[in-house]
């Protein structure tokens, strides 16, 4: 049985991409019994992120209205609304961009977390970076960076 | 040396030759054997850390496990004092333990994480929300308008697509549930609008793969991330002792 994401994604790759995928399943899942220890996490912290998808402060509203402001709304058909089916046609036509943006951050972040946590203990692995290529930006994740 | 322990499979089970444990250079991966189970086990490193080398290896040897059988996987890390306290575990458990094996025999779980694309979401909202696109041409036409005129806006587009967070969440759930036997939430730290873990039959994977497909279709502004099959990390029950 080999891990693999179950669907090709558009654009991400990567051979190892199912780890970072089932990283929290390891790490947060899997059964647990009290006869046995478990090994320190130290090093691995990092990778309790606490993101909310969108995080109600002023710094957000802020970010939510440039993104609107620049936000190409001619990229598909004019809104009529009093036709809402266009609205699917128009989302449709708008998915080509693949833009991904803050909101679909988490798995960088988790990836690129993960990576540090690696650098952290030890600075081995070096050949590990993340799968994901994007470089979108995540001005709503927040992370908890915890020192060891 | 204390053991690693990987999982807990049927004791009529082998596993492959030459299976790779945690370490550098990987320990030999073996089977203690006691109560008609086999725990999946190596010698543990001296000063394990939570590697990438080690994650893999943990989850390569559960899968290997699991190829043609069920497990039962044990966290990442779980060491035991040594060989003897692993099959004192279980002896004491047998019958829990053989009974969730039944349970899980024939089944993988499925992890589906969602997302919003962002500019995608917002056009969305923007375009659906007549008071949302009136004040945004309004500040467009401004220069961008004032800061409180785009703390207004930010404010309403938050709440927007806060709320068809949730109305996509709602809907992804509705629709992939009904595919599976059982579902698990993932651990809430990552972010995810929806992180959901489907348990099903091995052969039942195919139709749900192709359902996630069509809500992909559907909602080309949800980014949809499955995958699978994997061991049933999260369908696995502790020993009635064990519960906190």
């Amino acid at each position: 049985m080999t891990v693999v994401p179950a669907q090709q994604q558009g654009g991400s790759g990567g051979g190892s991409s199912g780890l970072y995928d089932v990283l929290e399943l390891i790490l947060d899942r899997g059964l647990v019994i009290d006869a046995f220890v478990r090994v320190s996490l130290v090093g691995i912290e990092i990778l309790k992120i606490d993101v909310r998808v969108v995080v109600a402060s002023v710094d957000t509203y802020l970010r939510f209205a440039e993104a609107c402001n620049r936000l190409d709304l001619e990229s598909g058909p004019r809104k009529d609304p009093g036709l809402p089916d266009l609205v699917g046609k128009m989302t449709e036509s708008g998915a080509k961009g693949k833009s991904k943006g803050a909101l679909s951050g988490a798995a960088e972040t988790l990836s690129e977390a993960f990576k540090q946590g690696q650098d952290r203990a030890g600075g081995e692995e070096r050949e590990a970076e993340p799968a994901r290529k994007s470089t979108s930006r995540r001005t709503s994740t927040r992370r908890k960076e915890e020192s060891e | 040396m204390s053991t690693y322990v990987y999982g807990i499979i049927d004791a009529e089970r082998e596993l492959p030759d030459g299976l790779a444990g945690v370490g550098d250079p990987p320990n030999p991966v073996r089977a203690l054997r006691a109560g008609g189970l086999a725990a999946v086990v190596s010698d543990c490193p001296e000063q394990l850390r939570p590697k990438r080398r080690d994650l893999l290896a943990h989850q390569h040897v559960l899968a290997e496990a699991g190829a043609d059988g069920a497990v039962l996987p044990l966290r990442f890390g779980s060491l035991s004092a040594d060989d003897d306290a692993v099959l004192a575990v279980l002896t004491d458990h047998a019958e829990h333990y053989r009974s969730q094996l039944g349970e899980l025999d024939g089944r993988v779980e499925y992890n589906v994480k969602a997302a919003h694309r962002e500019d995608d979401v917002l056009r969305l909202v923007v375009s659906e929300n007549d008071e949302i696109r009136a004040l945004n041409e309004a500040n467009r036409a401004a220069g961008g308008g004032s800061h409180q005129d785009k703390l207004r806006l930010g404010e309403m587009v938050a709440g927007a697509v806060r709320a068809r967070e949730e109305q996509d969440a709602k809907i992804l759930r509705d629709a992939l549930g009904s595919a599976a036997d059982r579902q698990a939430p993932g651990p809430e730290s990552a972010g995810w609008l929806l992180n959901l873990s489907f348990l099903m039959g091995r052969d039942t994977a195919a139709p749900f793969v192709e359902s996630v497909e069509e809500l992909r279709r559907a909602h080309p502004h949800v980014d949809l991330q499955v995958t699978g099959p994997l061991p049933p990390y999260s369908f696995v029950r502790p020993a009635p002792e064990h519960v906190s």
